[in-house]
């Protein structure tokens, strides 16, 4: 599922020798829903004042909200192809964004706990996602969008190689 | 830079042998035992520390010299379970520490009326001031009691393994504080603990904000004895269970001063900082706004403004004064402070990162301050006391800061690279540091010719900043993690960012604008740099390190 721009995404973020897993494409439709959900509420007060009032300017008011999640709701599902994640013999690699990249690396005897969520509405679309602690608040390593028992997978094995390479900070 | 005493890193500062050579607790050091073991000065309760700490320590009557308790000192790897003898803070402390609500009703008071003199004016003229001061009288009282009660409920207790602190009047707390977790162990005395011979002694382990454990208050050379004793628990050594209570178990390991901060450099260090610019900016124009008009109503719209600036003048000279700054193999020892004097101790190998920042204003004298990220003191604001290593300092008191965090800087001229970290440019390098190419200046058009880093065999070095130059050094071993960022204006140029992630601090690590490919290889090899490092770094527990890993 590597079309052209992800390939792009290769260089400096992507390491030789590294098979990345991306995450599962629920997540698109996961995030999109949550994204409809909330233009439907602003819209839902943003609307009725150009038909109260009948001026034709305030359009405009539900236009600025409608257009950036339009352009949002394009970018979704290409973010979504852009995240992925590897699992290396002694460290994590994460992996994030199209226009403004990131690439994580966290030492698994590094990690300090692991936190596996799941809102409502990720439930129903059977995601979890799995973030990684380190003694930095900084470490900005959460992987978004996983399947449940993948996210129950990982967690553990994390946590055992975390054990096994356990050392203080 | 020619000077008779340049201090160089690998070797102690210091003119006369320092008893402990700060490289010894570093495993990664090749450390020769000294043809002549010289013996440390007092009757320590350590083992000998020229001779190297053995793997898995015998109990050899040699090494256990202690005149209380001959099997006292003995490291045991797993040490007996210990009963626990549970102590009560002084007796004074409830006095102490029941001021605070007063101080803290009066404040709320001078907050509420201090902007308003005229109704404070009515206030005490109409005869109503009975009633405040009645009202503090009732929360002073309040206080105090409240401060008893809770004294009554205080108790803690010192094992081998941990700290137990038990507090709270309705609701109880138990805290457990792990030692081979310990990040740093501070004895604070602030005013009135001072007056009274008081002081509080608080262990920070790395569990963010709010984990230290306070024992407040103990008597002051009782609270020392007790971080001797829980510093050489930590470090690794059997410390005798049932000593006599308030007597001194462990002697204090010696230390050996290596630099302080005289007063008038801090006061005119003060004076050239960003402070006096904004009070100059604020002050000067209402000062001559109000001689012009003749109308000095002005003066009140000043009156937060000047607080603050006299508050923040005020704030770093008493923290910073009498700065001083020892190596002891329990590792560095700071003390400072006016009206509350702290003394800090931070164990070997617990400073995650350090910061060697200079002012423009402080160029003209060459003056440094150095700040470091340890974790469990936490806290990233400018005005912390506890992660400062040097308020200010000439450029030798840096590099020896520097020194004293890291004894090896893993490179054959350290001094040079320093010297290349504080002030060179890419123009005048001589050591390999990855700078920003050139295609990329537009980027970053002041600073892109000081920014650079220089991996060396032990630490990472992050130069940056035209106007306020900035030396970032992380050992390889505290990395956390690494994180590569590039937005579309550096792909645009080929550039990536390099961010390396330490524990809360002052110092946060980050590499901007280097080519993508040196980048990525650079993440790389960081990630793999910090696990060998890791790897040979020597146990938590710092005295059970051996001499090489």
């Amino acid at each position: 599922m590597t079309t052209a721009p992800e390939r792009a995404a290769g260089g400096p973020f992507d390491p030789t020798g590294v098979t990345w897993t991306p995450v599962s494409s629920r997540l698109a439709g996961a995030r999109l829903t949550a994204m409809g959900i909330t233009t439907a509420i602003v819209l839902l007060v943003l609307v009725p004042i150009p038909l109260l009032t009948g001026a034709a300017w305030t359009w405009a008011f539900p236009a600025v909200v409608v257009a950036p999640m339009l352009w949002a709701a394009v970018l979704v599902p290409r973010q979504v192809r852009a995240h992925a994640y590897a699992e290396r013999a002694d460290d994590l690699l994460v992996r994030k964004g199209i226009l403004f990249r990131q690439l994580v690396v966290v030492p698994y005897g590094r990690m300090q706990y692991v936190d596996v969520t799941a809102g409502p509405l990720a439930r129903r679309f059977r995601i979890a996602s799995v973030q990684l602690h380190t003694a930095s608040p900084n470490t900005n390593a959460t992987i978004d969008g996983l399947p449940p028992e993948e996210a129950a997978r990982l967690r553990d094995q994390l946590a055992s190689r975390g054990e096994a390479q356990l050392a203080g900070l | 830079m020619s000077e008779p005493a340049r201090p160089e890193l690998t070797e102690p500062a210091p003119p006369e042998p320092v008893p402990v050579d700060g490289a010894r607790t570093r495993p990664d050091v090749a450390t020769p035992v000294p043809a002549e073991p010289v013996p440390v000065g007092a009757a320590s309760a350590r083992p000998d520390l020229t001779k190297p700490v053995p793997t898995e320590p015998v109990p050899a009557p040699g090494d256990a010299a202690l005149d209380a308790d001959p099997a006292a000192a003995v490291a045991l790897p797993e040490p007996a379970a210990d009963s626990r003898v549970w102590r009560r803070m002084h007796p004074v402390t409830p006095a102490i520490k029941g001021w605070r609500v007063l101080v803290g009703a009066i404040a709320v008071l001078g907050y509420q009326f201090g902007d308003d003199l005229r109704n404070a004016a009515e206030l005490v003229g109409d005869g109503r001031w009975r009633f405040v001061v009645g009202g503090l009288v009732l929360v002073a009282a309040v206080g105090f009691v409240y401060a008893l009660l809770a004294w009554r409920m205080t108790r803690f207790a010192v094992t081998d393994q941990a700290v137990h602190l038990h507090t709270g009047v309705l609701f109880r707390q138990q805290r457990q504080a792990r030692l081979d977790r310990l990040q740093a162990v501070d004895v604070v005395q602030p005013l009135l603990a001072r007056i009274t011979g008081l002081a509080e002694l608080k262990l920070e382990v790395a569990g963010g904000s709010g984990s230290a454990v306070s024992l407040a208050f103990l008597k002051q050379d009782e609270a020392e004895a007790l971080r001797s004793e829980l510093l050489a628990r930590a470090a690794g050594l059997h410390v005798g269970a049932g000593a006599p209570q308030g007597g001194p178990v462990v002697e204090a390991a010696p230390e050996h001063q290596v630099f302080e901060v005289p007063m008038a450099r801090l006061v005119q260090s003060v004076l050239r900082s960003g402070v006096t610019l904004w009070a100059g900016v604020f002050v000067v124009p209402v000062i001559v706004g109000v001689v012009w008009t003749r109308e000095p109503g002005a003066v009140f719209i000043m009156v937060p403004a000047f607080f603050g600036i006299a508050g923040a003048i005020w704030s770093a000279i008493n923290q910073g004064a009498n700065f001083r700054a020892a190596i002891s193999p329990d590792g560095i020892r700071l003390r400072h402070g006016l009206t509350e004097a702290r003394a800090q101790t931070v164990p070997p190998g617990r400073v995650q990162a350090l910061a060697i920042t200079q002012g423009p204003l402080w160029r003209g004298k060459d003056w440094w301050r150095v700040q470091m990220n340890v974790a469990g003191y936490g806290g990233a604001g400018e005005q912390q006391t506890e992660n400062v290593l040097l308020p200010v300092g000439t450029r030798d008191d840096a590099v020896l800061a520097l020194w004293l965090v890291l004894p090896d800087l893993g490179v054959a001229d350290p001094r040079a690279v320093v010297e290349a970290g504080l002030s060179g440019s890419a123009a005048d390098d001589a050591f390999g540091f990855l700078t920003v190419p050139r295609r990329a200046r537009l980027l970053d058009l002041l600073a892109w010719n000081r920014r650079g880093v220089l991996v060396t065999d032990r630490a990472l070095l992050v130069r940056s900043g035209r106007f306020i130059r900035r030396l970032v050094v992380v050992p390889h071993e505290r990395t956390q993690s690494l994180q590569l960022d590039q937005g579309p204006l550096q792909r645009r140029f080929g550039v990536a960012s390099l961010v390396v992630h330490s524990t809360p601090g002052p110092v946060s690590p980050r590499v901007d604008h280097l080519d993508a490919a040196v980048a990525a290889a650079l993440l790389d090899e960081q990630a793999e740099r910090a696990r060998t490092a890791r790897a040979n770094a020597g146990p938590e527990q710092w005295m059970r390190r051996e001499g090489t890993a």
